[in-house]
């Protein structure tokens, strides 16, 4: 009996040898199909990795004198990447910039969640507030930037609001006080990005199956057990791919936050892009850059793999 | 407590009417069967009575209970969908599970309850096996297991075994009849499928485009139709029916059914009332009672169909076509001529014009 499985076996074996299956013939023309674009991806994603990292490695700036490819001249043996441990205001800036985050993505999901929760359902008026309230997201960043910034003047609209509803008259400095100014810039990310939130999550929330929901319903869920125990779990996934795009991107804030504040008052809005892009233009030491962009880079990495395996590990138990 | 009340229940989608005055009384602990092509308000009727649908008018009741404004988690009703919506990302024993641990049952409850539960329905082995992998015959036990198990004292079945495969589905109608014995709940069951209909249902309720044809029991529905719908609908193949004028003969009351011929003489107590009738009227009787004769109707074969232990012969053709289910070894072949006569007793007349069935008495 094994022998004659045995001899079966070989004689597949042989037969593949032989013979590319076509599923190698398809891997291999798309290879070829592929290539052109191939390398087109390694110029524009390897090439400049490679690049920054050989920058950052050196004492190089633009106006060195010597092209970039000679900066191995001024081999500084890893001095960018001590003095980045013991750089403070590189470190602030990382506090900085995760505070934010802290405060936004939690605030943009809540919103998003209640939000997209509200819309799942029918109302009248629906699609016009749908589409009134996905035009935060259509905003150019720097013209939001540059509305929140006239908003948050101490003789602006937000004071003139805050006046008329106290009754006595309201000149918040909001951009100039370290602490008001970090929040006015947190509450423009949280206006311009809830919309991405609630779009993503309300894909998420339509998806949930309607007979499941109504089973739930049968036998005695009420609306908040519905929720925790099949619409969450139904949305894991998306929550996570959700969460994942909005930490990546508020971790890069930038444009909306330097037209309010210029990362001002002082360094109390100062986060990691702001600071990066002060150390870019203004004191010109590209390798000491290269050396921070290639340390964020590996931290950034670090959460996106981190939220894709989780999310594999979801569709396995989803599937 | 658990018996049915439907009072003058409408229910419209629009302009649309799905269920146009529906009248039904179903008995505490019985098995009713709504049985009707797509479409026909069967579903439509089942959700109102669980409180997905709030009718247009008219009443549910249950016992002496108005159901009205009752949501549907408070109605006490088991429901099974047609795709059985079990929670693909639970576990049987989560599935199973989750009305009780709604309600707040205590884990030690609970626990014992789905052990019975699933023991009952031979899901012990499968307890923590994820939902999603799960075969569509274990889905449909989960998916009853999981009404069952909060006793209710109303089961609500829709198409529960149109997706399961032919093998199975014979299993679980009988499953399904010693499951609605043991506990004695009312049971309706909705279901295009007139052998699920027949071989389950204590009655039956024959609907056709929004309005209750028929209620009856299995046999009462197949031997005495109320008009020609149900007729035609109940039965494999239905009922034939043929268009005639009544007429007397020297024999009795007969059927002249054109170029057909005459029908052999009504029995005695149908000639009166169908002497009664103006205009046409539809001459019916079941393919199974034909038999071959030496006087009778004389039609062409026009196709055989050989189905294994039966064989049914189609006769005739356009408005005169007629079927005939005879043993598989009948001799006929197409283009012989076939004289068949349905025994006197198993005849039935409609009225061609309304529908209905002309009865004596």
């Amino acid at each position: 009996m094994s022998a004659v499985t045995a001899t079966i076996a070989e004689g597949e074996m042989d037969a593949a040898l032989a013979k590319p299956t076509l599923r190698d013939e398809g891997a291999r023309l798309g290879f070829r199909l592929t290539l052109p674009a191939q390398i087109l991806v390694l110029f524009i994603s390897a090439f400049p990795l490679l690049m920054q990292l050989y920058i950052s490695v050196t004492d190089w700036s633009p106006l060195s004198g010597a092209g970039w490819w000679s900066a191995w001249e001024m081999w500084n043996s890893f001095a960018n990447y001590t003095d980045l441990a013991a750089d403070t205001r590189f470190w602030s800036a990382l506090e900085r910039t995760a505070i934010v985050m802290l405060v936004c993505v939690p605030a943009e999901f809540l919103l998003g969640l209640a939000l997209a929760t509200l819309f799942a359902d029918d109302f009248p008026g629906k699609r016009i507030f749908y589409s009134i309230l996905l035009m935060p997201m259509m905003v150019v960043p720097a013209v939001a930037g540059y509305m929140f910034f006239m908003l948050f003047q101490s003789g602006g609209p937000v004071n003139d609001i805050l006046s008329r509803i106290i009754g006595t008259p309201v000149t918040i400095a909001w951009l100039s006080d370290p602490t008001l100014a970090l929040i006015a810039v947190m509450i423009a990310d949280i206006w311009q990005w809830t919309p991405l939130m609630f779009l993503i999550l309300l894909a998420g929330l339509v998806g949930v199956p309607e007979d499941q929901m109504k089973a739930a319903t049968l036998l005695g869920a009420n609306a908040w057990q519905r929720f925790t125990t099949i619409v969450l779990p139904k949305m894991k996934t998306i929550i996570i791919i959700a969460l994942a795009i909005r930490v990546i991107e508020n971790f890069k804030i930038f444009d909306t936050l330097y037209i309010m504040t210029g990362g001002g008052p002082g360094v109390a809005t100062e986060t990691i892009s702001v600071y990066i892009y002060k150390v870019t233009t203004q004191d010109l030491i590209w390798g000491y850059v290269a050396a921070i962009a290639l340390a964020i880079l590996i931290v950034l990495s670090i959460v996106a793999v981190y939220a894709m395996k989780r999310m594999a590990k979801v569709r396995e138990v989803a599937a | 407590m658990s018996a049915i009340h439907l009072h003058n229940l409408v229910k419209k989608f629009g302009d649309f009417t799905a269920l146009k005055t529906m009248d039904l009384e179903i008995a505490d602990g019985e098995f009713m069967a709504l049985l009707g092509p797509s479409g026909c308000g069967k579903s439509t009727t089942m959700n109102m009575i669980a409180g997905m649908e709030e009718p247009t008018s008219g009443k549910i009741l249950f016992g002496k209970r108005d159901m009205a404004g009752v949501p549907m988690g408070r109605r006490g009703v088991g429901f099974v969908f047609q795709n059985y919506a079990i929670f693909t990302h639970m576990t049987v024993r989560q599935n199973l599970a989750y009305g009780p641990r709604m309600r707040g049952a205590a884990k030690a409850e609970i626990d014992r309850r789905v052990g019975a539960i699933a023991e009952m329905l031979q899901l012990s082995p499968l307890l923590d096996r994820k939902a999603d992998r799960l075969s569509v015959n274990i889905l449909q036990r989960v998916a009853i297991g999981r009404s069952a198990i909060m006793e209710p004292a109303i089961f609500l079945l829709d198409e529960p075994l149109s997706n399961v495969d032919a093998a199975f589905r014979a299993v679980m109608r009988t499953e399904l009849r010693q499951l609605q014995r043991q506990f004695r709940q009312t049971m309706v069951y909705v279901t295009h499928d007139q052998l699920e209909a027949m071989t389950m249902a204590d009655r039956i309720a024959v609907m056709d485009h929004g309005v209750l044809q028929q209620v009856g029991t299995p046999l009462e529905v197949y031997n005495n139709p109320a008009n020609a719908f149900v007729a035609r609908f109940i039965g494999a193949p239905g009922m034939n029916l043929l268009k005639g004028k009544p007429a007397e003969s020297d024999r009795g009351l007969v059927i002249d059914l054109g170029p057909l011929g005459v029908t052999p003489p009504l029995p005695d107590e149908l000639a009166p009332v169908v002497r009664a009738v103006r205009g046409d009227v539809l001459y019916g009787f079941r393919p199974e009672q034909v038999t071959l004769a030496e006087r009778g109707l004389s039609m062409p074969v026009s196709f055989v169909e050989r189905i294994g232990a039966r064989t049914i012969v189609h006769l005739g053709e356009g408005g005169s076509a007629v079927k005939a289910v005879f043993e598989n070894d009948v001799g006929l072949s197409i283009g012989q001529t076939a004289v068949v006569a349905p025994p006197a007793s198993s005849v039935r007349v409609f009225d061609a014009a309304s529908g209905r069935a002309v009865k004596a008495g």
